[in-house]
């Protein structure tokens, strides 16, 4: 009886423990945030139905380390034409009117010590879609990635081919590929 | 345990555990609300972990701190979040006008660096400029007009001004008191006033005056000018207490010159050679190949000894009818007179002598040595002069005497503090009261405005319009980085709304050069327009100005002579009667004349010459000291006939064993908070005599009975006999040699695409610290305060080492920048316990704030001791009231640079963030990463060019050129750390071994 209740009590502090690991490793992490917006903007409309490129509006991510979310001036430069009108559309057109900044929530965070550059990744060829899930199929923007280090290292070490001499040399022999550097250095993300 | 599901708000703050809200989540302790009565896991403590985890878990769904994205209501095309944008402006610094581009982000200036387009500067800055992008964002600026103490709008403001001013027409007497002003278009405007306001006059002050060089030269020359120098043009260069590469009329711009001759390609038939007088030691001295230790009131009869020793050389008539030796022996460093003499004459034309002396006598010597030499139109430009000191020492004496005569109705005072920085400050200030209408447009309630009726405070520069003509015929724009962060207002604007000539600044300006300076340029294809379009993007424009007539030397310099000779040998029966001392008053690079004195940077910047912070110290002689009975930090009583003064004394080899040097810009009363109290002004200790301002006096000195603490970022000077600097031997060869000879006991590291690294010139290094402000505002270093500097805690990546050779008078000093040397074989990775600083692949040695977890052990192993630990949580705490804990205040930062957080170490690491923004720049232009597309924050602020950061794997690159020259070394080379960080060796000073 005193053997079983061991061995029991073992298997749950295992348990409990692998749970305790697993939620200790997971602290910020946040995949699945789905925050509620200002305004419920759903992408599913727009870059899914509408087929609108994602660069169109998060023009930022193609010169800067920041996507940006755009500012209302750039959703005016349709729906100032679009007759369809629904609350969430009325609400960005007085806004809009009244000059007042939307105050989106950022879902897509990263800690103050990564350094993580937009542009770096976009004129690389890296999908948008291969770190933010499939956003033309989202209503609510979540975050479909975990975002961890490892995460991120998992495609800097099989896709972009580290070290970088090895591939600046191999980059060299194929033409119009611009030479990349997706470092394993730590000086890469961290400074 | 809980049953409730914790909300989001509560995940951050409250423990699911209860009992303890308000610890973070992550702490994963047992939760205090469970009952264990002994070592036995209950049932129920076993549920509580679960459920604990599980709620861990639950909660990672949600998210805290909540972070918002707030894009502008309209895109903008010019500002993209997280490109920077650089606008090209002129600095306000001080009245050398340097061009400047300013690097802005998100809409607001981070980073000052000066502007390569420059003709003069071509891209250098010094420590008070680099400093300058702080002082925008000051709390202690005024945020809106002040009348009679009290906040008020701009229109009432003008209300109660043009009231007072009492109509036009108007026959009261208008005076405006402002520094020195170059900007010609601010000239027009003043010029205009004068329509409005008849009796108006522009009174010039300089707190740091040239006027004594000034009056010279109208008597010799018939101009009231301070030449343009060219010590690039010059092969035998004298300065007489003239720190022309730290603080004196142009140092930016001198320094460029002078390491022309001196640095780098200056190959040794071309070096100039380079002699240095002054008593106290300077910048400029510790970079002479000959320095003589020389008080203030022997200058006038060395400069005298060396006109007669030139003359006899030249085969022109002897001056004063003395004879050459006999000139020699009134003077100090009668031996090495001569000889420099035979220098000076064997480089006719090619030669310069400048002095900074307030002796209008010493002035006219040196004129008609610069003269005798031929110099005058090759090394001294006359025609073309420089209008960076207009001020007149006379004029402020005379002001206040009619001030308190009751002629003065209105008083303006722009960028002047003479209350502060005067000798008759005090007199001033007491007169204000009889002037009806006193004005400032001092951005705060300083030491003067804290005592007029209307403070109009102006703009800061990087956020105000505006244009520079430092030089004749070379002018520089100014457009802002900013809009005006409070309720400020340029003061032209303000004048010109009194003036009933409402206009904008940004107008004005354009005006003026349409006006009087387009004409005189090559028309542009698209008008004026495109002229101005692309020189506001330029900066700096030169368009030829008429010469300043002139005529050849005709000054009474046989008079001047008998002068100095008289005074000389009243002066030594004096001094041998009282024993006493001479005060010298000295600025320094960090402090200048003082009105950054709230600039935390440059109040902790180590002085280079006594590599102290927080405050001013009477620098005394080692013999002097001795006879005293003083020691370095007893403080001593500087009494002279205008002023007393308690200061502590600092043993300093190398000073004029009679003289005490004290720098000015300290002791500060309404700068604001990190300013006041610190230092002592020394000001008023000199007075104005017969009409010329002195900046020496004679002193007795006496001990106080106490000591004080100082600040020093070094304790120690001696290099200890390990060739830390070095000089250059014949028998040097190419420094790859040398390497082979070491044995290695770790394998050779492969690098990357590139291996950064580093040279530095020591020839070329003058030491004035502008790296030091630019690596802290490029790097988010904090201030940590004259306590934590006493700690040997000061943050700053890189400091300026200073070693003392040889001892005395002679004692030479050495400037070395010192930062992390990025070890091949580093002995800080070897002993991290946590991985925290690894080589990267490309040669840095990287620190990675998020795994640091505190140890120090690297700190302790590295040989060159470049690592620094945040003792401190900068950023939060009350103990450190500087910028990175004022909301303002961090408006500075640099948003690519982590801020770093108490426990971590930090160390430079290259500019990284600029390495990786260069080679982002390469890759989004497909193409590789060129020499030159990355300079870090050092090397861009450094006026010289000592520093150069390249990639030593191309082998075309400028580092690796110089790192392959027999002059590289690396520094504790014996320890094999393989530095990528490299250093040239100083060429040994001539005539010394």
């Amino acid at each position: 009886m005193k053997v079983r209740a061991i061995v029991l009590g073992f298997a749950l502090l295992g348990a409990g423990g692998g749970l305790i690991a697993r939620g200790a490793t997971r602290i910020g992490v946040h995949q699945g945030y789905a925050p509620e917006q200002p305004i419920d903007f759903p992408h599913r409309i727009h870059a899914g139905d509408n087929k609108i490129p994602c660069l169109y509006c998060h023009s930022g991510a193609r010169t800067s380390r920041h996507a940006g979310i755009p500012s209302a001036s750039v959703c005016m430069n349709c729906h100032s034409l679009i007759e369809k009108q629904t609350t969430e559309i009325q609400r960005l057109k007085e806004a809009f009117q009244q000059q007042r900044p939307i105050v989106w929530t950022k879902v897509h965070n990263l800690p103050d010590f990564v350094y993580f550059n937009h542009s770096q990744h976009v004129v690389s060829g890296v999908a948008c879609q291969r770190c933010h899930g499939a956003v033309e199929r989202m209503d609510r923007i979540e975050q479909a990635s975990p975002l961890t280090m490892g995460w991120c290292l998992g495609c800097h070490r099989s896709e972009a081919h580290v070290p970088t001499s090895t591939f600046a040399r191999v980059a060299a022999n194929v033409r119009n590929r611009p030479t990349p550097f997706a470092g394993e250095d730590c000086t890469s993300c961290h400074y | 345990m809980t049953n409730r599901r914790p909300s989001c708000e509560e995940a951050a703050h409250g423990a699911p555990g209860g009992g303890d809200g308000g610890q973070p989540l992550v702490q994963l302790g047992l939760p205090t609300g469970t009952r264990s009565t002994g070592f036995e896991a209950t049932r129920r403590d076993v549920l509580s972990l679960m459920g604990f985890s599980l709620g861990a878990i639950g909660v990672a769904g949600c998210r805290a701190p909540v972070q918002h994205a707030v894009p502008l209501p309209a895109a903008s095309a010019e500002m993209v979040p997280g490109v920077p944008n650089q606008y090209a402006t002129t600095c306000g610094g001080c009245s050398a006008a340097c061009a400047l581009v300013v690097k802005q982000r998100d809409g607001r200036p981070i980073k000052i660096e000066g502007n390569e387009s420059s003709s003069l500067t071509g891209g250098g800055t010094c420590a008070a400029g680099q400093a300058s992008v702080l002082s925008l964002y000051d709390d202690a600026r005024l945020r809106a007009p002040l009348w009679m103490g009290n906040p008020v709008s701009w229109p009432e403001m003008d209300q109660h001004i043009r009231t007072a001013l009492g109509g036009h027409g108007d026959a009261r007497e208008v005076v405006l008191l402002s520094q020195t002003i170059t900007s010609p278009s601010t000239r027009a405007v003043l010029d205009d006033l004068r329509a409005a306001f008849p009796k108006f006059r522009h009174v010039v002050y300089d707190p740091m005056s040239l006027a004594s060089l000034r009056a010279a030269n109208r008597l010799c020359h018939g101009a009231a000018v301070i030449p343009h120098y060219r010590f690039d043009r010059a092969r035998v260069v004298v300065g007489l207490e003239a720190d022309f590469l730290g603080t004196w009329l142009a140092p930016v711009e001198f320094a460029r010159q002078w390491a022309r001759r001196r640095a780098g390609g200056a190959d040794a038939s071309e070096r100039a050679f380079h002699v240095q007088c002054e008593a106290g030691l300077s910048v400029t001295g510790s970079n002479a190949d000959l320095r003589l230790a020389v008080a203030p009131s022997e200058l006038g009869r060395f400069a005298v000894a060396l006109l007669g020793a030139v003359a006899r050389r030249l085969g022109t008539d002897p001056p004063a009818g003395l004879d050459a030796s006999a000139l020699a022996q009134e003077a100090p460093h009668a031996a090495a007179v001569d000889s420099i003499a035979g220098k000076l004459a064997l480089n006719r034309g090619e030669s310069l002598v400048v002095s900074g002396s307030d002796d209008v006598a010493t002035q006219i010597v040196v004129a008609r040595l610069n003269a005798l030499l031929g110099n005058v139109g090759k090394t001294v430009d006359l025609e073309q002069p420089s209008w960076q000191r207009q001020g007149d020492d006379a004029a402020l004496p005379a002001l206040i005497n009619d001030m308190n005569r009751g002629a003065v109705h209105a008083l303006m005072i722009w960028g002047a503090n003479p209350v502060y920085d005067h000798p008759d400050g005090a007199a001033f200030r007491a007169a204000l009261s009889k002037v009806a209408l006193t004005i400032s447009f001092a951005d705060r309630r300083d030491e003067t405005s804290a005592h007029v009726s209307a403070i109009c405070p102006d703009h800061h520069f990087l956020e105000a319009w505006g244009d520079a003509e430092p030089v004749n015929g070379h002018f520089s724009l100014r457009q802002p980085l900013i809009a005006p962060l409070h309720d400020t207002r340029a003061a032209v604007e303000s004048l010109l709304a009194w003036a009933d000539r409402p206009a904008d600044h940004r107008s004005v300006l354009r005006d003026f050069w349409r006006r009087a300076l387009y004409g005189q340029t090559t028309p542009a294809a698209g008008g004026f327009e495109e002229f101005w379009e692309r020189s506001l993007e330029r900066g700096v424009v030169d368009i030829p100005r008429p010469p300043v007539a002139t005529h050849p030397f005709a000054g009474d310099s046989e008079g001047a002579v008998r002068d100095i000779i008289s005074r000389g040998r009243a002066n030594r029966a004096g001094a041998d009667q009282s024993g006493g001392y001479e005060l010298a008053l000295a600025e320094t690079v960090g402090a200048r004349d003082g009105r950054h004195a709230n600039n935390p940077w440059l109040q902790e910047l180590p002085d280079p010459m006594t590599r102290l912070t927080w405050g001013n110290v009477a620098c005394i002689a080692p013999e002097t000291a001795a006879a005293l009975g003083v020691a370095t930090g007893d403080v001593v009583a500087l009494t002279t006939e205008t002023g007393k003064l308690e200061l502590p004394a600092f043993i300093q080899a190398g000073q004029q064993r009679r003289t005490i040097s004290v720098a000015v810009g300290y002791g500060r009363s309404a700068a604001g908070k990190a300013g006041d109290g610190v230092g002592a002004n020394v000001f008023p200790l000199a007075r104005v005599e017969n009409g010329v301002r002195r900046y020496s006096a004679r002193v007795t000195v006496a001990k106080a009975g106490r000591r004080a603490r100082l600040a020093p970022a070094q304790t120690h000077f001696s290099m200890e006999g390990r060739e830390i600097v070095q000089f250059e031997h014949e028998h040097d060869q190419a420094h790859g040699d040398e390497h082979e000879k070491l044995p290695d006991l770790w394998r050779e590291r492969l690098h990357g695409a590139h291996a950064w690294g580093m040279s530095i010139d020591l020839d070329a290094c003058t030491g004035c610290s502008a790296c030091v402000v630019a690596c802290q505002a490029e790097n988010n270093i904090p201030v940590v305060g004259a306590e934590q500097v006493r700690k040997s805690r000061i943050m700053h990546w890189l400091r300026i080492d200073r070693y003392f050779e040889g001892d005395g008078e002679d004692a030479r000093s050495l400037h070395q920048p010192m930062m992390c040397q990025h070890c091949q074989h580093a002995p800080c990775e070897t002993v991290c316990p946590v991985l925290a600083t690894t080589t990267s692949s490309e040669g840095i040695n990287q620190q990675v704030y998020n795994r640091c977890i505190g140890t120090r052990y690297c700190a302790n192993n590295c040989p060159y001791k470049v690592r620094r630990f945040n003792w401190h949580n900068f950023t939060a705490s009350d103990d450190f009231p500087y910028n990175m804990t004022s909301p303002l205040g961090r408006l500075v930062l640099n948003p690519d640079v982590t801020v770093r957080s108490r426990g971590v170490m930090e160390k430079c690491n290259l500019c990284v963030q600029r390495i990786q923004l260069g080679k982002n720049e390469a890759l989004l232009q497909r193409r590789p990463i060129a020499d030159g597309d990355v300079a870090t924050a050092c090397q861009q602020s450094c006026p010289t060019g000592a520093i150069v950061f390249g990639d030593r794997a191309d082998p075309d690159s400028r580092v690796s050129k110089l790192l392959a020259g027999r002059r590289a070394y690396n520094v504790l080379e014996e320890l094999g750390t393989r530095p990528n960080v490299s250093y040239l060796k100083k060429r040994a000073p001539e005539g010394s071994t």
